[in-house]
Parts: structure tokens; sequence; C-alpha cells
């Protein structure tokens, strides 16, 4: 791979290095959002209240492959209450075809056409047909039912495999094939390693399909004022401003007439970037009514319409030596993305591939990777982007090189481990990994279970007829992601900072935050930078026509871009001030710092001007000595894009799209009842590692949440779709979410690893702790089950695949 | 939300509500805790012409001590069930079906009526009152019945009740002082609808014992297994109640959360389990 090249930006400022106050960064500071949000009174989507607001219904289709013959709205029509029926072939008429980028350059679908409403012919089980406006959202919900569709019906593709195969029904027929994209990831020559090994090993294992459920379904409000020819539009989204510019695109308005606000967001998870197919519909609507629409989703359209993810076949092969050493590694990936659409979810497949070999250092390895379409929900962005399965495949290996050679799982995870003197460490895939200990983390998180005694408390258990097992997850978890060629998921952000006359600061970001709490973390990067209390902080989000141009929030990008535009719009601030101040003291900018809402000389803090005093000779003395040499007002508008992200494979050697890595360790214990298949966790240790942590609380509770939703994709979630692609699992009854009682008490340690790239070393925690309680769980079931030689190799772990792991010995004998 | 206009009636004497149902009866649904029909019409797969509320009907929510029987009113909600204190002395095993049931605030909704009118194979209640031989009131206008659990429970989703009955009350013989009983489930996560779930209630000095099963076919099945049970819970006792059990299984349906097969070996687990956690609790007084 060669050494690290250079890079194409300069260093804003050297890792936490740069003097300043630190009276808030990396301090336990409660959200500033909470209490409004515990107390239930956030402010979403569905509080906003508007004269002569209407309501949107959409027809779905009961089928998940077929032609549209026909649609007949005059029953509908007839309704008292109903204001309009829209179809596609309305839509398409208008020319409002929707934009498809793909994840970027490099990264696209095959074409096609997509349109709010499905056109012609349907591509999975839920997609709109029609849409009914009416003056209540019950009139609307109502007449829908008589809005007469005449389908005609097809053989659905409802397997990646099966629709891989010569003479399988076509999803996209104009692409002569269901391959969606393909691509391929190689270091090396892993083929010739693997065949010539003496010692190789193999297997296939599959994720299933399993998504997020945010508490609060999808919602938009469009207002359209054809006076004006103006849009507003209020969203459960993760990203206003990229919103707003394929609005613009898709219903041909100029950008500046729409605006795109984000009130709370009841969680996203990645499942809330745009663009579905219902948010260009519901504006589209507002315009052809020329009133207000409102429409939220109800529970069923939203598993079934909402956005999927998971999903995908490995096949693999590792060749290994009797040390534990892997020396090679080969992976066939194939992802059943589902249907064609405008969201960028099937790029997570892409993201597996370019992830391996994760944390490890495998000189030789071949990935391919093949995005299949099928009859179903387009995948969406979801929490750990493919890097999930990538970790979730390594665990398995390593756990499998493990049982091969006799040794045990925590080393031959430490002899593959990249050593932390090799960081920045160009890992297969073109990635520069930032930095890591992996080793200390492994190491401190078997001290925390006592991975040394744990064969003695095995046997013991054993002896008392329990069987109880130990798994370890490693998850690497690549964020702040920059891909070339789409403006929706750029490695760039912008910051607002203003400080007014009385001495209050506001932060205007281009991040958003999904309700976790990022908002806090970035006035504690303004607090110090500006040496100020946090309480006069204030920071606006998720608005287009108040913050400044951003993306929004994926990739956990809040504080890691977000943060630094801060940092640095701050620091322009703190210059001023300085400058200002050093006139006012008659000392030199240089020799001040600012602290506690004093700007003081360092080493004489008597020497010093209260902040708010500076803050006024620049608004209320412009012309005076100590103001007039510097420009007037206070604000700043800074935009920041991440180091260590290469584009220029040409001059640099590599396209890496992933600036930054966070890392966990994981042990846990589980024990299984054999004569059920039940599984409960016993104990739950974790080591995470994001770099320089802000905040420590809000960090955790990322990774709370991360592991919850992971342990809920091991054990418990799953969206099955039947032979005619029919989605079976479409309330709460049948999806099958944990509870409290599920998740274990997390023991959870931070190690700090800064990242040398930003400004505060921080990396991102917003999608840390959901991978490693898959591999955690297959390793920890696998050792509870030993006496049966249990295999795992798909999940979810439900009570009867256990069962039948168990008995699977018997049945082969 | 539930699409389309549907006519609502809040009778508030019985009656009134036996008249309404009369006149009603094969357009309407009744409304108890509305925790099975509200998600069914928000589904659309019920969309009643007239929705009949019972929830201001008087009397329907009280125990009643009749002697060698407790007679519990339809609208009990679980939660006040599984605290009441003559259901806790002399029919506890109901007691803990009931706090077996989905969340808080389900259990402070559902009733016990509404749980068994609606007849789910799986429900807590179904494998609790058929173990208890219970019987079930219904009653129409000019017209009252008393069922038996083998009477009352057709079919999967399906009761004996007809289009213009309705269930107003379910009467448990009173356990003697000293019984032991248990109520075990198979659930994926807490507060879930139940996979396979077993009744056992043994009486003191197992002069009789009685095994539920749920989950388990269209029906709960209850087993007498007193003739297994006459030396104590020993384990070739536990051996044969578990191979009856997996016998009165043959007919467990396949579905999302496990196959026929599994159903039918964990009503083997779970009846034997009941069995034992029953056989401990004898002669500990009435509640677990």
């Amino acid at each position: 791979m060669g050494a690290v090249p250079k890079t194409n930006t300069a260093r804003i400022d050297a890792a936490g290095n740069e003097e300043q106050s630190m009276a808030f960064i990396g301090k336990n500071v409660p959200a500033q959002n909470s209490p409004a949000l515990v107390a239930g009174a956030g402010l979403y989507t569905g509080d906003v209240k508007l004269d002569r607001m209407s309501y949107a219904h959409v027809v779905r289709s009961p089928y998940a492959a077929a032609h549209i013959r026909a649609i007949d709205a005059t029953a509908a029509l007839a309704v008292p209450g109903v204001i309009a029926v829209v179809t596609g072939e309305d839509l398409r008429a208008k020319g409002y075809a929707m934009p498809v980028e793909g994840f970027g350059e490099g990264v696209r679908p095959k074409p096609f056409d997509l349109y709010p409403l499905a056109v012609d012919r349907v591509r999975y089980a839920g997609e709109g047909v029609a849409a009914v406006v009416a003056e209540d959202p019950y009139t609307a919900k109502q007449a829908s039912l008589l809005v007469d569709v005449d389908y005609e019906e097809s053989d659905p593709v409802v397997d990646a495999e099966r629709g891989l195969e010569p003479g399988s029904p076509l999803v996209e027929p104009s692409w002569g094939s269901n391959v969606l994209f393909e691509a391929r990831m190689s270091s090396g020559d892993a083929t010739r390693i693997i065949a010539a090994a003496a010692h190789t090993v193999g297997g296939e294992l599959h994720h299933h399909r399993y998504t997020g459920a945010a508490m609060e379904p999808r919602a938009y409000v469009a207002d359209y004022d054809p006076y004006r020819r103006t849009l507003s539009f209020w969203a459960s989204t993760q990203c206003p401003h990229p919103m707003r510019t394929l609005l613009g695109q898709t219903l041909h308005l100029p950008e500046n007439d729409i605006r795109v606000i984000q009130p709370n967001v009841g969680g996203a998870f990645g499942l809330k970037i745009p663009y579905f197919q219902e948010e260009a519909l519901i504006a589209a609507l507002s315009l052809a009514c020329g009133r207000p629409v409102r429409w939220i989703a109800e529970r069923r359209e939203d598993l079934l319409t909402g956005g999927h993810a998971r999903e995908g076949h490995f096949r693999w092969q590792a060749a290994f030596e009797p040390d534990g050493r892997v020396t090679a590694l080969k992976v066939r990936y194939v992802a059943d993305v589902g249907a064609p659409s405008a969201l960028a979810g099937w790029g997570q497949s892409y993201v597996t591939g370019f992830a391996l070999p994760t944390c490890y250092k495998i000189r030789d390895t071949d990935v391919e990777v093949i995005a299949v379409t099928t009859h179903k929900c387009a995948w969406n962005a979801y929490r750990g982007f493919g890097k999930e399965s990538a970790s979730w495949l390594m665990d398995r290996v390593m756990d499998a090189v493990a049982r091969e050679t006799g040794l045990d799982s925590a080393t031959v995870r430490l002899r593959n481990f990249i050593q932390p003197e090799e960081f920045p460490y160009p890992q297969n895939g073109g990635a520069i990994i930032d930095s890591g200990n992996y080793p200390q983390a492994l190491k401190r998180v078997l001290e925390m279970i006592d991975y040394a005694n744990f064969p003695k408390i095995k046997a013991e258990a054993r002896a008392q007829g329990r069987y109880i097992g130990l798994g370890l997850g490693q998850e690497l978890t690549p964020e702040g992601c920059s891909i070339a060629g789409t403006a929706r998921f750029n490695g760039w952000d912008g910051a607002t900072v203003r400080i007014g006359p009385s001495g209050e600061v506001t932060v205007l970001t281009g991040v958003t935050s999904p309700g976790t709490g990022n908002e806090t973390a970035l006035a504690q990067i303004a607090a110090d930078r500006l040496g100020i209390d946090l309480a006069q902080v204030k920071v606006i989000q998720g608005d287009t026509s108040i913050c400044p141009y951003g993306l929004g929030n994926f990739s956990s990008r809040g504080v890691i871009i977000g943060g630094a535009a801060v940092h640095v719009a701050a620091g322009e601030l703190r210059e001023k001030l300085l400058k200002v101040a050093g006139n006012m003291l008659e000392v030199d900018p240089g020799d001040l710092e600012c602290e506690n809402g004093k700007i003081m000389l360092k080493g004489a803090p008597f020497r010093y001007v209260d902040t708010k005093d500076v803050v006024t000779k620049i608004y209320a003395d412009c012309h005076g000595a100590a103001a007039c040499g510097v420009e007037p007002g206070l604000e700043a508008t800074r935009y920041f894009r991440h180091d260590n992200v290469y584009h220029q494979p040409e001059t640099q050697g590599r396209y890496s799209a992933y600036p930054s890595w966070a890392n966990q360790a994981t042990a846990l214990i589980a024990e299984v009842d054999p004569e059920t298949g039940l599984i409960k966790i016993l104990r739950y240790c974790a080591v995470h590692d994001s770099g320089k942590v802000i905040n420590p609380l809000t960090a955790e509770g990322n990774v709370h949440g991360g592991t919850a939703q992971g342990i809920g994709g091991a054990l418990y979630e799953q969206l099955v779709y039947d032979d005619y692609g029919q989605l079976t699992t479409t309330t709460f009854m049948d999806y099958t979410l944990p509870t409290a009682m599920e998740i274990p008490h997390i023991e959870l340690e931070h190690q700090e690893t800064p990242s040398p790239f930003s400004p505060l070393g921080a990396k991102g925690v917003g999608e840390s702790g959901i991978t490693s309680p898959l591999g955690a769980l297959c390793g920890a079931v696998e050792d509870a089950l030993r006496d049966f030689d249990a295999r795992i190799d798909r999940l979810p772990l439900s009570p009867e695949r256990v069962w039948k792991a168990i008995h699977a010995r018997e049945a082969r004998a | 939300m539930i699409a389309g206009e549907f006519e609502y009636f809040a009778p508030k004497t019985l009656p009134e509500a036996l008249r309404l149902l009369n006149e009603r009866g094969n357009d309407c649904k009744l409304l108890a805790g509305g925790m099975t029909l509200v998600p069914i019409m928000t589904l659309g797969l019920a969309q009643p012409a007239a929705v009949i509320s019972l929830n201001h009907l008087p009397g329907l929510d009280a125990v009643e001590d009749v002697g060698s029987a407790l007679r519990l009113g339809a609208m009990m909600r679980h939660a006040a069930i599984a605290v009441h204190p003559l259901v806790l002395q002399h029919a506890p095993l109901l007691a803990a079906a009931a706090r077996a049931i989905g969340d808080v605030q389900v259990r402070h909704r559902g009733t016990l009526g509404g749980s068994l009118a609606h007849a789910e194979p799986a429900a807590d209640y179904l494998c609790a009152t058929a173990t208890l031989a219970a019987r079930f009131q219904l009653q129409k206008e000019g017209r009252e019945r008393w069922l038996d659990a083998t009477e009352f429970f057709v079919d999967v989703m399906t009761t004996a009740l007809e289009p213009d009955e309705l269930l107003t009350a379910v009467e448990i013989p009173k356990q003697a002082a000293g019984s032991g009983h248990a109520h075990q489930s198979l659930r994926r996560v807490e507060g879930a609808f139940p996979i396979v779930l077993a009744s056992a209630q043994i009486a003191p000095r197992y002069t009789a014992a009685r095994i539920g099963l749920g989950g388990v076919g269209p029906r709960p099945v209850v087993l007498d297994v007193g003739d297994l049970v006459q030396g104590g819970v020993t384990p070739a006792a536990l051996e044969g109640v578990g191979a009856r059990a997996f016998d009165a299984a043959a007919q467990a349906l396949s579905d999302l959360n496990g196959s026929g097969e599994y159903r039918r070996a964990m009503a083997r687990v779970y009846a034997r389990r009941a069995l034992e956690e029953a056989a401990a609790a004898l002669g500990a007084g009435g509640s677990r």
C-alpha cells in the first residue's frame, strides 16, 4: 500500500495542543434539549398546525410486482371532503422526476426513472400508486380505499441469489439483470495464497433484514404559497439543506423559494436521510392543491416503506498459520438491497466491502460486493451503514480460526490486530485508519469481564446444569464519510457563531440533531473556545432559512465535522476579542487567554477585562481606540473539511471516503437455556474509543442506544417477506423489539486515542455500539453450546434457531 | 388511525347494552379495553358499522364471592385481577396469568372478557381459565347461559358467543388452601405475546392436578395429570406429563415465532416446568 500520502488540506491546528479553556469539553454535561423531550414538550412535525391544513393518505400497492393498467378515482373524488386524488401519471406529466445520484462517484446505480408515486408498474408491496388529499385525515384514509387500481400481477424477485440466476424476473427490465451495483476490492493475491495454504477455513454467513424503529414515524407538512410562490416544508428528516436541494430539483422551484424546517425528530438512525418518495410527494401535493398538506406515516406504512437495511449473504474463505495469523481472506457478499430508490441505503453494501478487513492486518484480501435489486422495500441508511456487517464477518472469521487452531478467540484477535504504532494505517480498501489501540482496548475489556477466570466460572455453571458462554465483538466504525461527486454526502459542513451585544452566543449549524444531544457538544465546544459559560450559548439547527448551508446529520458527523466548524468559527471571534482586549489592557493579544468570561494575561490573571466589556467595546465603540482596528460585528461563518479523505487517486494513490475510525472491544457472557434456546445476557462489558470525548454522558447515551439496537438485531428484530413479496411483519406484534428488560447493564469504559486529523482529536460516536453485539452474541452462544458443537451462521438468534442448532448434531447423527 | 365512520354507543345499563346488541349484533363490535379491537380496526381488518362500548356498564368490574367460586365481571382489568385479594386467595393462578399479560399500559386497559372473547389461542387467560375449569356467563336479551371452557372455546379466535351475546362474567372454582399453581410462558421479549404457555394447578396432597397448555393448537388444551402425580412430582411423573403434553400438542401451528415442531417440543418443556413450580408452591398458601 505504501506510505501515507500528503493530504490536500492544511491542518487547522494540532489535535488538542492549542491552549484553550477546557471547562466544558470532556465533562458530563446533561443534554440541553433533554428536559423538554423527556417532559413530552418536544415540538415535532406532527405538532405543526396551519390554517387550511389538508391531509394526505397514500394508496399503496398490495402487490410486490405489478403493471398498473388503470386507476379510477371517481368514487374517491365523490366523497365529501376530498380535495384531490393524484396519481403517478399526473406527477410524471408535470415532470416531477426524482433525482437519483446514488452514493456518489463510482458508487452509482444503473439509471432508472423514479417518481413520487409509481408510474406504469409497482416495484414493491406498499409502493404508493396514488394519493388522496382531504379536509381531514379520516376522510383521506377512507376515500383512499375507494381508489380503484387495476393491477396486472407478475412474479416478484424476493431472493437476491435467485435474482442473479438467468431467467429470473427483472425489477428494472432495461438493466438486463438484477445487479444494481457491483464492486471488487482486491489487495494482493488472496486466491493464490488460499489455494497454496496449508490451513484454510471458510463458511457462509447470513445477515437478515431489519431496520431501526424510530418512535416518531416519518412526518411531513408542506405549505406552498401560490401568491409568493414559496414552499415551506417541515420534515422529520436528518438533512434539511439537501432536502431543499432535492425538492427544488424535483419540483422545478428555485432553492431560495424553499424553506425546510426540521422540528424535533423522534429518532432517525440514518433512516430519515432523504430522499423518500413521500417527501417529494407531499410537497408536490401542496403545489397541486395550493394548500398546506400534512402526512404522518402509520407504523404499518413505516415498516412497509420507511427504509430497510441489512440482508446480505457472505461466502468467505481464509488462509491462516498455526499461530492464528490470518494471511489471506476472500469474500463474496451478495446484498439484497430491495427496489431501486433515491435513498442511499444500498451504498451500505459498498461500505461493507470497503471496511474489510476492519481492525486486522491481512495483506491479501479479495472482496467482491454484488448489490442485487429485488421487489422489496429499498434499503435506507441504518446505524452501522454496512460497517456492522464487515465487523461481524471478521468476528466470525476470528472465531473460526480460533476453533481450527485450538487457540482462544482473544489470542487470535491480538495476533491479527493492526498495532498501535502502525497508525495512520493504510487499510486494504483504500482507507487511512487515523488512530487506534485495539490491543489495549481488548486487553482491558478482558480484565473487566475476568476473562482469565471464565473457564472456571463456566465449568462451575456447567456442573449446575447451566450453559454459559463468553463471546467477543470487535467493532470498527469508520465515520464522517465524504463521498466524491455528491453534495449530499460530502465531508464538509458550516457553522455560524454570533456574539450579541449582551454577550450571549448563538451558534447556527449545518449539522442537525436527531435527538441524540449533539447540540450540547457543539455548545461545549463554542463555550470553551470563547472561555465563557455554557449557559450563554444557544445552538440553533435545522432551518434552511437561518442556518448556514450544511449537509445535516449522517455518518456520526455532528461533532467531528460540525463541531470542528464551530471550533473554527468561534476561534475567529476569539481572535477578534483577544485583539480588542489586548488594546484595552495594552498587552500583546498573543499573551492573553480567555476563561470564565474573562480575558486575562497568561500568568497574571489579575490583569483582565470581562469578555462582556470587550463585546460592548466592539458594538458600542467601533470608532474608539480599542476597536477601531478590527472589523465591526461579532459574527463568523466558517466551513470545515476533514483531512484524511482521499478523492484524488491519481495523485494520492487511493480513494477513501472515511476520515475517522471509532472502535470498540466488547466481551459478554450469555446463558443459553438448552431446552428452549432462549438467550439471556448476564454481563456486557465494552471499551469504546472515539478519540477525545466531548461529552461522556451523551457519548455513553449513544453507545447504549446503539448497543440496544445491536442486541435487537442479533436476537429479535426481523423483517420477513413471504414468497409473494408480502411483508409479514408490519406491526410491533410481529416485529419484535427488545425492551428495557432484555438490555443488560452495560459496563462501559472509554479509551481515548485522539485522531491526529481533527482539531479536537474527536471521532464520531453516533453509530458506536450497534456492531459488536452481533459477533459477541454469536461467539457466546457457540461457546455456551460447545458440548453440542452448535454453529451459528445466521441471525437473528431466535429461540427456535438456537434450539435447532443444539439439536442439529442429533439430527446429523 | 381508523378510517371510516361508525356509530358509537356507550350504554349505561346492561339491558340497554343487550338491546343494542340484539339490534346491531351482526354489524357491530364490542369495545372493552380496546387492546385488540383498536389495532385491528386501525389495520382495516375489522370495519364495523357500530361500536358499543362496555366501559360505562356498572357492576361488570367486580369480584363476587359466590360460595364455592369467585365470579369475576368481564370488564375487570388485568391490573385489578393481578392484585385482587379474593383472586390471590382463591384463584392465584388467574392473578399470575393477569400479571403476565403485555405491559403496564395494556394491563390497565385490557379486560378479562375482551381477551377471552377474542380467543387468541396463546392468550394467558385462555390457558389459565381452562386449567381452572372456569365457567363463562353469556347473556343476550331474554337469555342467560353458562358454558364451560370446552364449550366456550371453539377454534382459533372463535368462541361460542353468538353475535347478539355478551360475555358478562367468569366463574372460577375456589382452589383449596395450600394448593400449588404456576403460570409459565415462552415469550421473545418481556410483554410480547406468548409463543407457548403452560398453567398448572395442583390440589393439596396431590389429590388432583391439571395442566393447561396454550399456543399449541386452536384451543387451550387441558391435561388431567392427577394419575401421574399421585406419588408426587417425581422425575418419572415429569417425564410422563411431558410426554402427554407433547402428544396433546400435535396440532400446534407454525408462525413467525415458532414452527409447529418447536411449539410441540416446548409444550413438553413448559408442562414439566409449570408442574415443578406448582409442586414447589404446594402448601405455601395462596399467592405465589
